[in-house]
């Protein structure tokens, strides 16, 4: 499943048959076509990795939760009444300066520049305003995640219900949900997102401080709604040939009875499975528009926008954008790989075709 | 032609609806008149001024007049002036066009490139050291979205090993082509890897199933050389997924172009549309935006026309819903 943003949200065209839906959805291609020897290989890695990947997820849901009273320091220094108690605030004088990670010490290059060191420096080093990075990206595993899971539930919500409708019934209705979700797809994701976020965003775009969780969720959730009431529709139409539904439709069940009885249960572990990786996608969006500067308000973190504040100081400090975009980079790979495991189980390929 | 037909009023459907929404969001912002006379830095109280400016931009008609005129301008190619600086929107636009396209047709060919010999070497080999390597590979490729990928790729040659700068400029091809290679160099490859995995991952998964196929089993028993059967026999048929996903990836492009433009600092459309929202240059970001989406629905509706055209069980399969 494509991280890259715009692959899931976007590369469910207009017009992709089946075919190329569900090489989108979540299934790598190759997988059931391949021949037994090698299978066996792919096989140990993916038990091992799977529960790497349901590890780390659950602890970065962990960490995200309980990011404020977790022990560990704060992102924000000023809530310490003494001040030494924030391990990156610099002893003696008030500069606050770039620290590394207390295990990237080792090398000279490495070093901070002042000679008072700290005594004790953070597990991911600090930013160039003295801010914890490992305490700010949890505090960004919160928002991301957060925005996310929003987004990804109202589009899931929408998705289900319009495609549920336009599989089922049909006809005239199906043709103006495929027309508007025609619309929503002619636009490039992202420019779609920024779009929405950078001229409907209550504030003006200049001044970031007001911005909220609202419209990036919005934005995003607008996203996700054509592919998965396109897999909807897609599945209902399969679902609604099958013989327990002409069954259920014999003894005289109403049309709502039979679509929220009948088929939305089938439907739900594909749903839930590509739901998982557009979750993904989504989270590398909100990255994107966090490093663009259009997600949430400047001190609250994010990792896209982390990443983005220490582009400019990779000579001094690499690890002001690098343990951000390391976590980043480790957390989609995880719902990447889980996304795989779930859709490989339910087989979501054949539930399409 | 009678798909090329449902085709063509369905890219004027998506074509009204995109001019549509694009043109209403000028007066479809919150306080927009109030943010546009800030921007244009017209004293609101200065009425008549106010309404010149506003005028200007048909803002004080009614809607469906205001797509009229923005109709009408975007057909004459009357795009108007910058709101601070009063530069032509048209030549800003020209600028970033050609740099956004350099770099989305650059990092198009690379990705293909990239993933078509690696597809058919893992295809051939499928399961052996190289196969898995590469499939695994891709599969972080993947997980790397552009920003995370820039960064990465700045410290590593342009920080540890100084080969390239971080920020690039746009140096024509033709005056200096060692300068106009570093400059894309970077932007390219960080646009290009994840597009090359996708792809690699479609050819190797079509590959292994033609592969399979009775006639590759003829033109072994023929003996055919093995380069001569991939190449010659196996590629082309396998090819037809690649083509759906590289025309599809043109959205990716769009968007990535916006994140690894802002990135390296090149003056395209991309980094013209982000400048522009936090400048407040909204009718700059307004014909910005046109013009990406409209690069990506054309891409489509051509590929849409040409698919029908390449394969006719397309075309019949087509016709029946």
């Amino acid at each position: 499943m494509t991280a890259d943003l715009n692959a899931t949200t976007a590369s469910i065209s207009p017009d992709t048959d089946p075919e190329t839906l569900d090489s989108v959805a979540s299934t790598p291609p190759d997988q059931p076509r391949m021949p037994r020897g090698s299978r066996r290989g792919f096989r140990k890695r993916g038990r091992f990795t799977k529960w790497f990947a349901i590890i780390w997820l659950v602890l970065l849901t962990f960490t995200a939760v309980g990011a404020s009273w977790l022990p560990y320091v704060k992102h924000d220094c000023s809530q310490f009444a003494n001040k030494l108690d924030c391990s990156t605030f610099d002893k003696g004088s008030p500069i606050k300066l770039e620290r590394p990670p207390a295990w990237a010490g080792f090398s000279q290059s490495n070093k901070p520049t002042t000679p008072t060191a700290p005594v004790r420096a953070g597990w991911f080093g600090t930013d160039s305003n003295g801010f914890d990075i490992f305490s700010r990206a949890m505090f960004g595993a919160r928002n991301s995640l957060l925005i996310g899971a929003l987004s990804i539930l109202f589009g899931l919500i929408v998705g289900s219900i319009l495609g549920l409708l336009a599989g089922f019934i049909g006809g005239k209705l199906d043709r103006v949900i495929d027309t508007v979700m025609n619309v929503l797809l002619a636009f490039p994701a992202l420019l779609l997102a920024i779009f929405i976020v950078g001229f409907f965003s209550n504030s003006s775009a200049a001044q970031a401080e007001n911005r909220s969780i609202g419209p990036v969720i919005i934005a995003l959730s607008i996203l996700s709604v054509p592919p998965l009431t396109r897999l909807m529709r897609a599945n209902t139409l399969v679902y609604s040939q099958r013989e327990f539904v002409t069954a259920a439709r014999s003894i005289g069940a109403s049309r709502f009875r039979i679509m929220v009885k009948e088929i939305l249960p089938n439907v739900v572990p594909t749903m839930l499975t590509f739901a998982l990786t557009g979750m993904a996608v989504l989270i590398v969006a909100e990255g994107a528009l966090a490093y663009l500067g259009l997600s949430v308000n400047s001190p609250t973190p994010t990792w896209g926008s982390m990443i983005a504040s220490g582009q400019t100081k990779l000579k001094d400090a690499w690890w002001i954008s690098i343990m951000p975009a390391a976590t980043m980079f480790i957390t989609i790979l995880c719902i990447n790989l889980l996304g795989d495991v779930l859709s490989e189980r339910f087989r979501i390929r054949e539930a399409i075709g | 032609m009678r798909y090329i037909g449902q085709k063509f009023i369905q890219l004027l459907i998506v074509l009204f609806a995109v001019t549509f929404t694009v043109s209403l969001a000028l007066s479809a912002l919150p306080n927009s008149k109030e943010r546009i006379l800030a921007a244009k830095s017209v004293n609101p109280a200065n009425v008549e001024a106010a309404n010149a400016v506003l005028d200007s931009l048909h803002l004080r008609d009614s809607q469906i007049k205001q797509y009229g005129y923005f109709m009408k301008d975007l057909v004459t190619g009357d795009w108007g002036v910058t709101f601070q600086g009063n530069q032509s929107i048209k030549t800003s636009i020209w600028d970033g066009l050609q740099i956004s396209l350099r770099l989305m047709v650059y990092a198009q060919v690379i990705a293909l490139l990239l993933a078509i010999p690696i597809a058919i070497i893992s295809a051939y080999r499928n399961g052996g050291f190289f196969d898995r390597t590469a499939t695994t590979t891709s599969f972080g490729m993947l997980s790397l979205p552009s920003y995370i990928l820039a960064p990465l790729f700045i410290l590593l040659f342009s920080v540890r090993w100084g080969w390239f700068t971080s920020r690039s400029e746009n140096t024509s091809l033709f005056d200096d082509p060692w300068q106009h290679f570093k400059d894309y160099f970077m932007p390219t490859l960080v646009l290009a890897l994840p597009l090359a995995a996708t792809y690699m991952r479609l050819l190797r998964a079509d590959l292994i199933a033609t592969l399979q196929g009775d006639f590759i089993t003829t033109a072994r028993a023929k003996g055919l050389s093995t380069s001569r059967i991939l190449l010659g026999h196996a590629l082309r048929p396998s090819t037809f997924s690649l083509v759906t996903a590289a025309a599809l990836n043109t959205g990716t492009l769009v968007g990535g172009s916006l994140v690894v433009e802002t990135a390296f600092g090149l003056n395209g459309l991309g980094f013209k549309t982000v400048v522009g929202i936090f400048g407040n240059e909204f009718r700059l970001v307004q014909i910005t935006v046109l013009v990406l989406a409209m690069i990506y629905v054309f891409v489509n509706f051509f590929v849409d026309i040409a698919y029908g055209w390449i394969d006719p069980r397309i075309r019949a399969a087509r016709a029946l819903t």
